[in-house]
């Protein structure tokens, strides 16, 4: 137990060392959030109803899609995953660890979000933080999930971003975050089902458990956990 | 003596391509036992099937004892700093860093620097350093000094010379034959998945080292002769410029190298 709450606070200080993760989980959903909040809530009547949640949506999609696939890749794609089995190291620990970090530093961000949409655009603060806490916690372990499949089920560092944006946009996009989701055609409504985003978003935004929205997001962290545990036999093999 | 390493039949393909086509050998009790052969002859195969890290097709690998492994190809996070790396590894191994060790190896100097700041030799000091965290009773080495400095390679032999005098055996991969000629015991020379020799650096010598290279050189010029019967030719030699009445300014004999002789065998001449 020692041993991995080390490794979770090193892994913690190597995301923060590390550029990428800090500009895909702060600054970038940071910078958008000051920009895109100013935007929003001066063009869109009603817009400060649903800030917090919207931006919290877009940091935490970005930071787990584009920030953890590469600190997985680095594992898993080079000699760093001998050196973990030839020093007796579980495979799966470079996976828990950097997924344990990184959930940490998106929640980091949600919250900042949460204490400064209300002082910078007069954001409306959820009506029940717990359950708004509890659905960011599973929204992120969900994202999380997806980046994991991307980082496990790359091989080429240099091939991430293009996995990774191949989600993130529609992701981002057909979530409703940006407009609402009663504005796109059919198709492209059913399509952002398939996507966390969209039920994270309603889930935040109801305030409320329903097993309406949480079931897809149990069955998007059942699916994405079985994928990895493939992938991870896959990688120990390769 | 206690075998700590024993092989037996050793077989291991790669799709179509055999690697390893029955290797047979043992390693004792405070050895260093050298694997030498050419690029692609299969001594990473070999050591990673005996280091448990590659699945092997057939035959039986038995180790006695706790092994220690220097992969040839290692890396770390970028960002982990030296002795991070040694206490996260050391406490996954519930142990606690030898810090006599930790300064033989010269961690300490470059202790904070991170992993991409490091230099080969750093980098191949400190994977040294996380082979031995666990006290293994055997050390398996893959080329531990390829690109390293004269330096480097110093403070590196020097440390495999206090493992042995400590009672550890070492069993290194290497192409440096002057290398494996200082510092190892007993040496198998693999070639086309078999092993083609295996003994002391002087039975090399003495199987394939019997030929010579003889230079004269007198004030007319230099002649080469070879033998494989120095005292006969020599003798002959020196009776024949005699009778000339040529004077001899010099007489060089060359026993063929000990990198000779491996090449000799690990190509199948």
């Amino acid at each position: 137990m020692e041993a991995f709450l080390y490794g979770v606070s090193l892994q913690w200080k190597l995301d923060i060392r590390s550029r990428t993760l800090l500009t895909t989980c702060y600054i970038v959903p940071l910078l958008f959030f000051g920009v895109m909040g100013g935007i929003f809530t001066s063009v869109m009547p009603g817009a400060e109803q649903t800030l917090i949640q919207s931006m919290t949506v877009f940091g935490v999609t970005m930071g787990a899609l584009i920030g953890l696939p590469p600190s997985l890749v680095e594992i898993y794609g080079s000699d760093i995953k001998k050196v973990y089995k030839a020093n007796g190291v579980p495979l799966c620990l470079g996976l828990v660890l950097t997924t344990i970090s990184a959930l940490i530093h998106l929640f980091i961000m949600s919250i900042l979000i949460y204490i400064l949409a209300p002082l910078l655009f007069d954001a409306v603060i959820p009506r029940n933080p717990a359950a708004y806490f509890t659905s960011l916690v599973i929204f992120i372990l969900v994202s999380l999930g997806m980046a994991c499949m991307i980082g496990l089920g790359v091989k080429e560092q240099a091939k991430t971003p293009m996995f990774s944006i191949l989600i993130f946009l529609p992701s981002t996009m057909l979530s409703g975050i940006m407009f609402p989701v009663e504005m796109l055609p059919e198709a492209f409504k059913i399509a952002g089902r398939i996507f966390p985003a969209s039920w994270g978003y309603r889930m935040m935004i109801q305030g409320k458990f329903s097993l309406e929205n949480l079931w897809p997001l149990l069955l998007m962290l059942a699916v994405s956990a079985a994928v990895c545990i493939v992938l991870l036999k896959k990688v120990s093999r390769r | 003596m206690k075998k700590r390493i024993q092989i037996h039949d050793l077989k291991k393909s790669y799709q179509d391509r055999v690697v390893l086509k029955g290797l047979d050998f043992c390693v004792y009790q405070g050895e260093v036992f050298a694997l030498l052969g050419i690029n692609g002859a299969g001594k990473t195969t070999t050591l990673e099937c005996m280091e448990g890290l590659r699945d092997y097709d057939s035959g039986s690998v038995d180790i006695d004892g706790r092994i220690g492994i220097q992969l040839q190809s290692a890396s770390l996070p970028e960002h982990i700093k030296a002795m991070e790396a040694v206490v996260l590894f050391s406490k996954w191994n519930h142990t606690k860093a030898d810090q006599a060790m930790i300064s033989a190896l010269g961690i300490d100097a470059f202790a904070d620097k991170q992993y991409y700041q490091l230099s080969t030799g750093q980098k191949r000091r400190l994977h040294l350093a996380l082979a031995l965290l666990s006290s293994p009773d055997i050390i398996f080495l893959d080329e531990p000094t390829a690109g390293l400095d004269v330096e480097g390679r110093a403070a590196l032999h020097e440390q495999i010379r206090k493992l042995k005098a400590a009672g550890k055996t070492i069993l290194l991969a290497s192409h440096d034959m002057a290398e494996v000629e200082s510092l190892c015991d007993r040496i198998a020379i693999l070639s086309e998945g078999r092993i083609a020799f295996i003994g002391t650096a002087w039975e090399l010598n003495e199987r394939v080292g019997k030929h010579y290279d003889i230079v004269i050189r007198t004030e007319e010029g230099t002649q080469n002769y070879e033998s494989d019967n120095i005292g006969e030719t020599l003798l002959n030699l020196l009776a024949q410029y005699k009778e000339a009445g040529t004077v001899i300014t010099d007489i060089q004999v060359n026993r063929g190298s000990l990198e000779q002789h491996f090449m000799k065998i690990a190509k199948g001449e």
